[in-house]
């Protein structure tokens, strides 16, 4: 993106502007503070030039004792009153700095918390969301780097009014006629002063661009090698890699060829911004600030003509040195700035890509009503399903229709559409083609949280918070702490629950609080079957509820499943065939398509069945001991 | 924050830093000192710069000198500026350097480390401020050249200026230093108030990080969406951000406190300085040139001393963070990791344990009791129990990444703790449920190197731990990246497909003893029989420990045994557990009835 050619100063202030309006919106208080703190701040420098200029001319002058004290009563006291109320207004803008800066992450979290699963779960938009992280941290640039281009941009422009309103009288004062150096008075020589150095701003500002332009270019190098540095310098230590780090050495063979690898590639010495920096980058840096220098250098020749001509004392001459180096260095500033601000922009392109992802899913208004009696009937009418960007059916023509209270078990090999179905069923996707009933409506018309509300879900990789147990139970802060209690007690916790320290208010691990408990997997999937619970809807689905638990917690888990369901409907992904048993009915899933329907029995008949070879798979090694 | 005295002071770590650098990138502390020299430079031409012409526009001197000097002084000021700027853009990289430099020692320290080791809070905590103070360019490793470089240029200036200002009163110069050191008292407090408080403050970040990580979590999107927790996450996020801003507010309290001192330090200092020059005016007919010069002197001279005692503040605060960087490097190693006695030749190996016991720091029972075991040459043994009966820790032990707290472990009768570990470890494959597979090849990730790759071995072990057809669909085939985290292009795999990557990973090592913990827990039925049918195959002529729920896999292995409590409850072959009709046979039974039941038809 960055790559491509610049933005158009209309489009960059545009984005600018939208990004500016976000942060207003969150906290107007910062842009007054601001503007408080930078107009106090860019009065200081001024006061002192043009009093001390003051002093100066009276030192240079009568030499009056009384003049003298009371020029310097006046700037130490100015700039005592000055110092204050910018330190005040200083300590406003960083309190609105602490509330604004987190808020950043905050869009993209909010983001992230309300965009349509379908467009979560996409390639494209996670590579989108972690190169703007990326950006964010490796140049700070985005919707934050707006803001923070805000107050310098500000501060720039005041300084250079400041030194214009300082410096107006340097060109108007002429040199006494008669003077060697008369030739200062004619009209020209203001104007050619300014233009020249003018010029010698702008190509100062222009080598510095040259010089920032070099790090743009190498935002892809150096978030790749962030990357690096991430991974196999920290992500890699990681204490569930410990086992396999050693008895595989990975450090030794494969992180460390990587990181070193990493320094040619990211910033070491023989990287290619390593190479730029000692080259063009480095130079055009030095030069631009070598530059800056010859601007004071000028401005000291010119106003000391005229000083030496005689139209001003040598107070002044500080005084117009002073401000005119200001008014350059604070146009170039304002330059630099503005040239920041259209880098900027292009990251910013990104970011509004990003937070204008619509939420494309239709959702009617439809409610689901909450029925006493959970009578709800949902079919699957040739439903097929692709994900985004792809062109592989994930399932194909599925029809499938299944009553309130049933049991369903859906059986299949590792990638036969299992989890999709799933996923479809709860609306986390929409079909591709066909529909999906509930109670004989397309279940698009419904309003989306209401129909995602009949469904509670155990995903196979279900994540527990690192907070209270029993907020983790409820899924929100204030909840009936008795309803969380017996979901516990149901899901058999009963035990595990009155050994936690502080019962329902226990942290589970520790990466919030040192007294945090940490439970094992079997607990951790009983936790998320209390959870299930807790939402007491109509449909529940458990993906693959045991793959870490013992025989023992795993038959506990069946048989009190069975009775926890009650008048639920209860659907069952699992690879242990035996939880079948429990269904009254059993989808067999291979390749996108639904191969086979029916009861456990039924099916088992079927000799030339795929149910009967997932089961012979795994009962033959049961069932043998019957015969020998 | 209440912690021990770091264990090197400030001049040690210094020293250790410089001796880094001076090891890898000597041009680190060239850069320094040239940094420092020229910025004192600078600041000695400016400073004489502008009293210097004054005088001559007083003077009313010849226009060639005027602009002559001006000149003069143009071209010295764009010299050192230039070779100042250039410095600045060029010392990036030899820094960064050095730092990767600590970045892999922590690394190394952190990876190899005694595994036991990784289980300590201390150490865990060691290592997070280690790494905290090496992941950026703005932390203490990387840092310490800029506050060193400030220091000498600081103390260069105030030597120099030192010099300029001896012919003025010693009192002045006194007062100058003595309103510097008040105002340092004041903002020292400010900083360790936020040094104090620092813990505080890092739970906030951590909390928020914490959110982050969950909200934005593609995975966690899914229970997010299900369970409506957008309400929850928020709830807490908000929850810890007002907390955070009310600890900010109580920090800018505090530092506004320090800034209005320093104001009217400033300007008592500025005032005496204003009266003290005005006497000599008007007294000593001091010159308008060189009141501006003794004025600028006295303002510049005034950030030398500040700048001297900030940098050394700031010094001390890193040198603590680099203490803690040592210290971790320096944690002990219980593991012999050098030298050691020679693995024995023979193969396959016959593993014992003697009178093992293990308990975990801080537990209050063994999770291993008293426990006896050989493992006989090229035998095949199952390990099986309950969730938490120390099937895991056992294996552990065996493999020597942990040691018993009581007992021995002895491999063909030598105690393993006289090897050399890492050479102990070359003779075991493995499969945990714990793993790492890295962001690398799939072909690097078998091989577990960068170069020298077997590909017809590659190929050999995908084909048996079934990941052929997987691999083939994949453009770059075994050369194609596994996970996102560093290539953007990487393959995700699912979960049975990671096992089967581990499976070949551990094939290709082809190690004498092979280790496998619940490989199969994520795979379907037919890919689970597939892997034990394969299973002879794959440990012909090894020593095999197989771990797992699933018990028909352990009738494929020579013995059985369970463990319960800490110890060995039943052992013995499949029939023989079954015919004892322990606990074994009940377990068995638990997990067969709904099979068998199938059967009856």
């Amino acid at each position: 993106m960055e790559e491509k050619s610049k933005l158009t100063w209309r489009r960059t202030w545009q984005l600018t502007l939208r990004a500016w309006r976000i942060w207003w919106k969150r906290c107007p208080g910062y842009f007054a503070a601001v503007v408080l703190r930078d107009a106090i701040q860019a009065l200081g420098p001024y006061v002192t030039i043009y009093l001390s200029a003051r002093l100066i001319n009276e030192l240079a002058g009568s030499r009056d004792p009384q003049a003298l004290l009371w020029w310097v009563g006046w700037q130490l006291g100015t700039l005592a009153f000055l110092t204050l109320a910018g330190g005040l207004c200083t300590r406003w803008v960083n309190y609105c700095e602490d509330t604004l800066y987190p808020l950043n992450r905050r869009i993209y979290m909010d983001k992230m918390l309300d965009m349509d699963y379908a467009d979560l779960d996409r390639q494209a938009v996670y590579e989108l969301y972690s190169k703007l992280m990326q950006s964010q941290n490796f140049i700070g640039l985005g919707v934050r780097g707006a803001l923070e281009r805000f107050s310098p941009l500000l501060q720039a422009v005041l300084q250079t009014l400041g030194g214009v309103a300082l410096s107006i009288s340097l060109f108007l004062l002429p040199v006494p006629t008669g003077s060697s150096l008369a030739f200062l008075n004619h009209w020209l020589a203001a104007p050619l002063t300014l233009l020249l150095l003018l010029l010698l701003t702008l190509s100062a500002s222009a080598s510095n661009s040259y010089s920032q332009s070099f790090f743009a270019r190498y935002v892809e190098e150096g978030r790749a090698g962030n990357r690096y540095f991430g991974f196999y310098g920290y992500t890699c230590q990681e204490r569930s890699r410990a086992l396999d780090m050693r008895l595989y050495r990975q450090q030794e063979h494969v992180c460390s060829p990587y990181m070193n690898q990493d320094i040619d590639l990211g910033f070491g010495p023989r990287s290619k911004i390593a190479r730029w920096a000692r080259g063009p980058m480095g130079l055009s840096a030095a030069l631009s600030q070598g530059l800056n220098v010859v601007l004071t250098g000028l401005i000291y020749g010119f106003v000391c003509l005229k000083a030496w001509g005689g139209a001003f004392g040598v107070g002044s001459v500080t005084q117009y040195v002073g401000a005119i180096t200001k008014l350059f260095l604070g146009l170039s500033d304002v330059l630099s700035i503005l040239s920041e601000i259209r880098i900027n922009a292009a990251f910013l392109e990104d970011s509004f890509r990003f937070l204008d992802i619509p939420n494309a899913m239709y959702q009617g208004s439809l409610t689901t009503e909450k029925r006493s009696d959970r009578q709800y009937e949902v079919e699957f009418r040739d439903v097929s399903f692709r994900y985004p960007d792809t062109d592989q059916w994930a399932l194909r023509h599925v029809n499938l229709r299944f009553r309130v209270g049933s049991r369903l078990a859906v059986v299949g090999q590792n990638g036969s559409g299992k989890t999709t179905f799933i996923k479809l069923l709860c609306r986390l996707y929409d079909p591709t083609e066909g529909e999906i009933l509930l109670n004989g409506i397309d279940i698009r018309k419904y309003r989306y949280d209401d129909y995602i509300g009949i469904f509670s879900v155990v995903f196979q990789d279900f994540k527990l918070f690192s907070l209270p147990l029993g907020e983790n139970i409820a899924g929100r802060k204030d909840y009936d702490r008795q309803q969380a209690e017996s979901c516990l007690h149901q899901a058999g916790l009963q035990e595990r629950l009155s050994s936690m320290p502080r019962g329902l208010d226990t942290f589970l691990y520790k990466d919030l609080d040192q007294s945090g408990v940490d439970v094992s997997g079997g607990e951790a999937q009983k936790l998320a079957i209390a959870r299930a619970l807790y939402k007491d809807a109509p449909f529940i689905i458990l993906d693959e509820p045991t793959a870490a638990l013992d025989p023992i917690a795993e038959a506990d888990i069946y048989s009190r499943f069975n009775d926890i369901a009650g008048d639920r409907t209860a659907i069952y992904i699992s690879h242990r065939l035996s939880s079948c048993k429990f269904c009254d009915e059993i989808a067999v899933f291979d390749q996108g398509h639904i191969v086979q329907r029916g009861s456990h029995e039924a099916l088992l008949h079927d000799a030339s069945g795929l149910y009967r070879q997932l089961w012979d798979a795994q009962a033959q090694y049961y069932v043998n001991r019957q015969t020998t | 924050m209440k912690q021990e005295k770091p264990k090197y002071n400030v001049f040690q770590n210094v020293a250790w830093m410089c001796g880094l650098a001076w090891k890898h990138r000597r041009r680190v502390l060239l850069f320094c000192a040239l940094a420092a020299l020229l910025e004192v430079l600078f600041n000695l031409v400016q400073l004489f710069l502008a009293p210097q012409i004054l005088t001559l526009v007083e003077k009313g001197a010849a226009l060639q000198t005027l602009l002559g000097t001006i000149l003069l002084f143009t071209a010295a000021l764009f010299t050192l500026r230039f070779a100042k700027g250039y410095l600045a853009e060029i010392d990036l990289s030899a820094r960064i350097d050095v730092r990767t430099v600590i970045i892999g020692l922590l690394g190394n320290k952190c990876n190899t480390t005694s595994y036991p080791n990784t289980l300590k809070p201390d150490f865990i905590k060691l290592r997070d401020v280690a790494h905290t103070a090496s992941e950026g360019n703005q932390e203490a490793t990387e840092l310490i050249w800029h506050t060193l470089t400030d220091l000498c240029k600081n103390v260069g200036g105030f030597a120099v200026y030192l010099t300029i200002l001896s012919h003025l009163d010693p009192v002045l110069l006194l007062v100058t230093i003595a309103t510097c050191l008040a105002g340092f008292w004041v903002s020292r407090r400010t900083s360790t108030w936020m040094y104090r408080h620092r813990e505080e403050e890092e739970t906030y970040y951590t909390r928020k990080r914490y959110v982050h990580r969950v909200a934005e979590s593609v995975p966690v999107a899914k229970d997010i969406r299900i369970f409506g927790l957008q309400d929850w996450i928020n709830d807490i996020y908000a929850s810890v951000h007002d907390a955070y801003l009310a600890f900010r507010l109580r920090a800018e309290k505090v530092k506004l406190l320090a800034e209005l001192t320093e104001a009217v330090l400033t300007m008592a200092r500025n005032g005496i300085a204003y009266v003290y020059l005005i006497q000599l005016a008007l007294h000593e007919n001091l010159s308008v040139g060189e009141f501006l010069l003794y004025f600028t002197a006295i303002s510049t001279f005034t950030q030398w001393v500040m700048g001297i005692l900030q940098s050394t503040l700031k010094l001390h605060t890193e040198s603590l963070d680099i203490s803690r960087v040592r210290e971790f490097l320096d944690y002990p190693e219980p593991f012999r990791f050098s030298g050691g006695a020679a693995l024995p030749e023979s193969r396959p190996y016959e593993l014992k344990l003697e009178n093992v016991s293990f308990r975990y720091d801080g537990a209050e029972a063994d999770t291993i009791h008293h426990l006896n075991l050989t493992i006989h040459p090229g035998e095949k043994l199952a390990i099986v129990g309950l969730n938490g009966a120390g099937k895991t820790t056992l294996v552990k032990l065996l493999c020597g990444l942990l040691d018993p707290t009581e007992g021995r472990v002895l491999l063909n009768g030598i105690d393993v703790r006289l090897f050399n570990r890492q050479e102990y470890y070359e003779l075991f494959s493995a499969v945990f449920q714990e793993f790492s597979i890295l962001n690398v090849t799939i072909a690097e990730n078998i091989a577990q190197c960068a170069q020298d790759i077997d590909d017809a071995r590659v190929q050999a072990c995908l084909d048996q731990a079934g990941l052929t057809q997987a691999v083939a669909q994949l453009p770059q085939g075994v050369k194609t990246y596994v996970g996102r985290e560093v290539f953007l292009d990487g393959v995700l795999f699912s979960g049975g497909e990671t096992q089967r990557l581990m499976l070949a990973r551990a094939l290709y090592k082809d190690s004498p003893i092979l280790v496998l913990d619940e490989p199969t827990a994520a795979l379907d039925p037919l890919a689970e029989n597939d892997i034990y049918l394969k299973y002879n195959d794959m440990t012909r002529g090894k020593t095999a420990l197989f771990i797992s729920h699933r018990l028909a896999s352990t009738r494929f292995c020579d013995r059985i045994i369970l463990l319960s409590d800490g110890g060995i409850a039943e052992e013995g072959t499949h029939e023989s557990l079954l015919a004892d009709g322990g606990a074994y046979a009940q377990l068995f039974e638990v997990q067969s009835r709904y099979y068998r039941e199938g059967k009856d038809f």
